[in-house]
């Protein structure tokens, strides 16, 4: 069986084509198309102009990823496509798209939530079998463990995500948006050296990154760290937090904050395995800070590389062809986008 | 005041309008006060009763809002979307695609 996943939620437009063969052996990546919408620094992407790159790009990217996959319309099964949550009008855009080949090529819909797509594409690739999901991207942050046919939400932001946190850090800095902020600020603060207190917001099994950000953000304008970054540094002042300081400091933060929590959830469970899956995921700082808690708990944490961590088509593609096999079907007229989609709003059919 | 906006579309083949009305009309429209509706006409001007199926290939789209602004804003986000399934029917309808694997052989 094969399925073509189309993912564009945010500001990256992805384009997958994934294969189940039909003796059960495990599924194959046959492609793995992706373009990002870059903003200007300091700025973030608005929906707005996030849709009209994912409009001009849709096309030519279903076509590269038919061409590079060897596929024809005639082998596809289904079209996937992320029903949500997101922003509204790139959603929308993505889902007219998917609309439109399933009329022209004659093909069922499914449409996907985002966040079982991350965890699906987490679990094929990692092998993991039943771990706690730490979920961590721009746009959420969840603990998440499955029972009894949900992905229920253990834990989770009680405002804005971790990587919205991060992402608007690097708008303060104007850090560059290339390739992506979060990726920008851990390359900084591998080079800072100075820990900075900030506020510590974990509230029982859920968290809350507002306060941090707005503090940090005062640290940086009391410092005169925002804004373009000035050349001229004070060279003798040591006591001086500089940026990458606090880029380090915000990181060891929030990430300890990720891991209480995730831990927390392993006790209640009773798991020994942890899955890191969304952007934030590809940070290496927060894999190796999870992987000591994961390891003195005498297990092990699973995570993937910016191929599958970041938002990509071949995780709808996966999590739709899972939910299509045990005969999930969206019809075309409930095939509409809702920008918000509890991820334990799922019933997740395709496990026991 | 209401106002009021009907656009034609006129389009190769009855199959491509009528893809085309039905990936349109799933999203409602946000506003409560834009009010949108879809029609498949024949081109030609006889308005017979028993017009043939195949001969509507005009994708009608009428609009009525409360003023010209977000009528304004409808109609543009209304073209945006049908860009994007003029664009997907340009290059990813199945004898596009099929040609094209044709030429590559």
């Amino acid at each position: 069986m094969i399925a073509i996943g189309l993912e564009g939620s945010a500001n990256k437009l992805g384009v997958g084509i994934m294969l189940h063969p039909e003796d059960g052996s495990t599924p194959r990546v046959l492609a793995n198309i992706r373009h990002t919408y870059v903003s200007p620094p300091g700025e973030g992407f608005l929906p707005k102009d996030t849709a009209r790159h994912h409009r001009s790009w849709v096309v030519k990217l279903v076509k590269r990823a038919l061409r590079e996959a060897h596929v024809s319309v005639r082998d596809v099964d289904c079209i996937c496509y992320t029903k949500g949550p997101g922003m509204g009008a790139p959603l929308q855009s993505v889902a007219v798209a998917a609309r439109t080949l399933s009329l022209l090529w004659g093909k069922e819909l499914v449409g996907v939530n985002h966040c079982v797509g991350h965890i699906e594409m987490g679990r094929l690739i990692t092998g993991s079998t039943n771990p706690v999901v730490l979920y961590v991207s721009g746009g959420n942050t969840q603990v998440i463990a499955y029972s009894s046919q949900r992905y229920r939400i253990f834990g989770e932001t009680l405002d804005i995500a971790v990587g919205n946190c991060l992402d608007r850090f690097a708008r303060t800095l104007h850090i560059s948006n290339d390739p992506a902020p979060g990726y920008n600020i851990e390359q900084l603060a591998k080079k800072g050296k100075q820990l900075v207190d900030l506020p510590y917001t974990v509230k029982g099994m859920d968290c809350s990154f507002s306060g941090i950000l707005a503090a940090i953000d005062g640290l940086a304008a009391s410092y005169g760290l925002n804004g373009e970054e000035k050349e001229v540094e004070d060279a003798g002042d040591d006591s001086k937090p500089t940026r990458a300081d606090l880029c380090f400091s915000l990181q060891e933060t929030v990430f300890s904050m990720l891991v209480e929590i995730t831990e927390r959830a392993m006790a209640h469970v009773g798991s020994k395995e942890v899955l890191i899956v969304g952007g934030v995921g590809c940070n290496e700082r927060l894999q190796e800070m999870m992987g000591i808690m994961a390891r003195d708990r005498g297990g092990s944490v699973h995570a993937t590389d910016e191929r599958f961590c970041i938002d990509n088509g071949i995780m709808i593609a996966q999590a739709g062809l899972l939910a299509y096999k045990t005969g999930f079907r969206t019809p075309l007229k409930e095939s509409t986008c809702t920008q918000r989609f509890r991820t334990d709003d799922v019933f997740v059919k395709w496990r026991d | 005041m209401e106002t009021k906006r009907t656009i034609s579309l006129p389009l190769p083949s009855n199959r491509l309008a009528s893809s085309a009305l039905q990936a349109l009309e799933v999203d409602a429209e946000l506003s409560p006060f834009v009010r949108r509706s879809f029609a498949l006409k024949s081109p030609t001007q006889n308005c017979t009763a028993d017009e043939d199926e195949a001969a509507k290939t005009v994708l009608e789209t009428t609009y009525r809002a409360t003023t010209n602004r977000m009528l304004r804003v409808a109609v543009n986000g209304f073209m945006e979307s049908l860009g994007v399934v003029l664009g997907v029917m340009e290059e990813l309808d199945v004898d596009v695609l099929t040609e094209e694997m044709e030429e590559e052989k």
